[in-house]
């Protein structure tokens, strides 16, 4: 492993440190509408202010990472190394397209979500629940202690070695292609994966299913979600997701006012139950 | 009046304490359930009851913020109530599943009506680079989510069990409704947030590519994933060829007008 930490000097290895130590509270102030963006703002502090040193450039950087992010918390160190040495870039070089780091941020979140969640909550969490529970009705003390040391270990590591390795690969592999100028190649690659990882989300994570049926004498004759599924599945949360979109940025509208819009909506909807 | 603090405290520190300790698993029943036995004075009944609640929620777990139940709630306040009362798993396990199903209910109505609304908070004070601003709210958002949380536990052994029962029973349903349809809507303003980075008119229409296939094939995200990047290759393949022949483009008209001659050769090159 000390292959990987070779080429950074010791400045950076202190950020990658403070990045996974940071990443833990990535979840402390979760919100429905942006998930962990604060957490990996507050992780991403230390390296926005010894790249950037004018106040406008910092404050571009923060708006850029106080952006929705969400994956499974093993992965999280890797992707911040990732955007950290893209941070770099873009702090040396006024050319550097910003919005790759975003692009890139989003193409790896769902995909690193669905290993990470799969490995740690679904083979590792268990594994170490079943070892855990035949412990304790044994009446074994230590039965939790082993519990979260054999669930921990393996996903501390994953993080620790993580953060480095998304440091480093991110500057070798970003610096090489910017040299050839074909970042604007991967730049719309990232994007399309991106967009691509944004339906997907769009679709397993936007819920929203009708309630209401037509029914004439205690009979059902009409149910309205299974009428819209036969047009087309996720109709519904594709128009909501795409109206939130069309508010954002072709109206202006806040995302303060969509979010208290979406519960009050919610609820009146719920209360005359249409849901 | 103890007892009541130190689950209470318990909860605060494994529940709440697990998210701004990286999801670390301390607020599961294996690990709640001796810890309470430890300090409520009766280990045995911690380890068995925990044990046994393990078993049930083990395949619960919060999964892109989707899940069935909160169990670390449930388990501290079953545990509790097993050693208090002296009946053990007879007591524990008739509480444990509706605590872990309202528990899950009050944790996304402080997620939704709580700490949602603050998002856009986050936003301004990034827009204005107010770092202390963003770090406090940060953790002070976490405190006051998991104090408020923990106040059910500490009511809930003060009143005793079969008051919490009563109580349990008593939220309007619809607003739990609502509150749970609002907690699957909500996603649809990060993703919008995400659309209106990415989005350009040449590439839109990759969003409904993905949409389409988690809809009707139900991939799940990593083989989606797959499928995107071996899209993302072909066209920045192409994208790389016409980078080249761009260059080739513009370097040529300088070349021929110094190398007349030879141009019949660079022809034959091109075509090579």
């Amino acid at each position: 492993m000390s292959k990987i930490t070779k080429k950074l000097s010791s400045d950076e290895k202190k950020l990658i440190r403070q990045m996974y130590w940071r990443s833990f509270t990535l979840y402390s102030a979760v919100t429905p509408a942006k998930q962990g963006a604060s957490g990996f703002e507050y992780s991403m502090l230390p390296a926005i202010n010894r790249f950037y040193k004018n106040a406008e450039d910092k404050r571009k950087a923060m708006v850029r990472q106080m952006s929705y992010f969400n994956t499974n918390i093993a992965m999280v160190p890797f992707v911040m190394g990732i955007a950290a040495s893209m941070e770099k870039k873009r702090s040396e070089n006024k050319d550097f397209n910003e919005d790759s780091i975003n692009a890139v941020k989003t193409s790896l979140m769902g995909p690193l979500a669905g290993i990470g969640d799969s490995l740690t909550w679904g083979v590792l969490r268990v594994l170490a629940g079943s070892i855990a529970i035949s412990l304790a009705q044994g009446g074994n003390i230590l039965a939790p202690i082993i519990y979260l040391l054999i669930f921990n270990i393996p996903v501390q590591l994953v993080r620790w070695y993580g953060g480095q390795l998304g440091y480093t690969l991110g500057s070798t592999l970003i610096s090489d292609l910017y040299e050839k100028g074909l970042i604007n190649i991967m730049t719309k690659a990232a994007s399309i994966v991106g967009l691509v990882m944004v339906g997907a989300m769009t679709s397993s994570m936007v819920k929203f299913n009708l309630a209401w049926n037509l029914v004439v004498k205690g009979k059902t004759i009409l149910k309205s979600q299974a009428l819209l599924n036969q047009i087309f599945i996720g109709l519904l949360p594709l128009l909501i997701t795409l109206l939130c979109f069309y508010l954002l940025k072709n109206k202006n509208v806040s995302i303060n006012w969509l979010i208290i819009g979406a519960i009050v909506i919610s609820i009146i909807l719920a209360l005359i139950g249409v849901v | 009046m103890y007892e009541a603090f130190i689950v209470a405290l318990v909860v605060f520190l494994t529940v709440g304490g697990q998210e701004l300790f990286g999801l670390t698993m301390l607020g599961r029943p294996i690990v709640i359930g001796p810890l309470i036995g430890v300090l409520l004075g009766d280990i045995q009944t911690g380890l068995t009851v925990g044990a046994s609640l393990e078993t049930i929620f083990i395949g619960i777990v919060n999964i892109g913020g989707a899940s069935a139940a909160e169990p670390g709630l449930a388990s501290a306040l079953a545990v509790a109530f097993a050693i208090t009362l002296h009946k053990g798993l007879a007591v524990a396990l008739p509480l444990a599943i509706p605590l872990g199903i309202i528990g899950l209910q009050i944790k996304t109505l402080l997620y939704v009506a709580v700490v949602g609304p603050f998002a856009s908070k986050f936003d301004s004070m990034a827009s204005k680079g107010n770092q202390k601003g963003i770090v406090r709210l940060h953790f002070g958002l976490w405190g006051l989510q998991w104090f408020l949380y923990s106040l059910i536990p500490f009511f809930a052994m003060l009143f005793g069990s079969h008051a919490t029962q009563v109580a349990l029973k008593m939220i309007p349903q619809v607003i739990v409704n609502g509150l749970t349809v609002a907690g699957n809507v909500l996603p649809a303003v990060g993703m919008a947030m995400l659309m209106k980075m990415l989005w350009d008119k040449n590439i839109s229409v990759f969003y409904f590519l993905g949409f389409v296939i988690v809809a009707y094939m139900k991939l799940p995200l990593v083989a989606v994933a797959v499928i995107a990047i071996i899209i993302a290759v072909l066209i920045a393949q192409r994208d790389y060829q016409l980078h080249k022949l761009t260059e080739q483009v513009n370097a040529k008209p300088a070349v021929q007008s110094t190398n007349d001659k030879s141009s019949n050769s660079e022809d034959d090159d091109f075509f090579n």
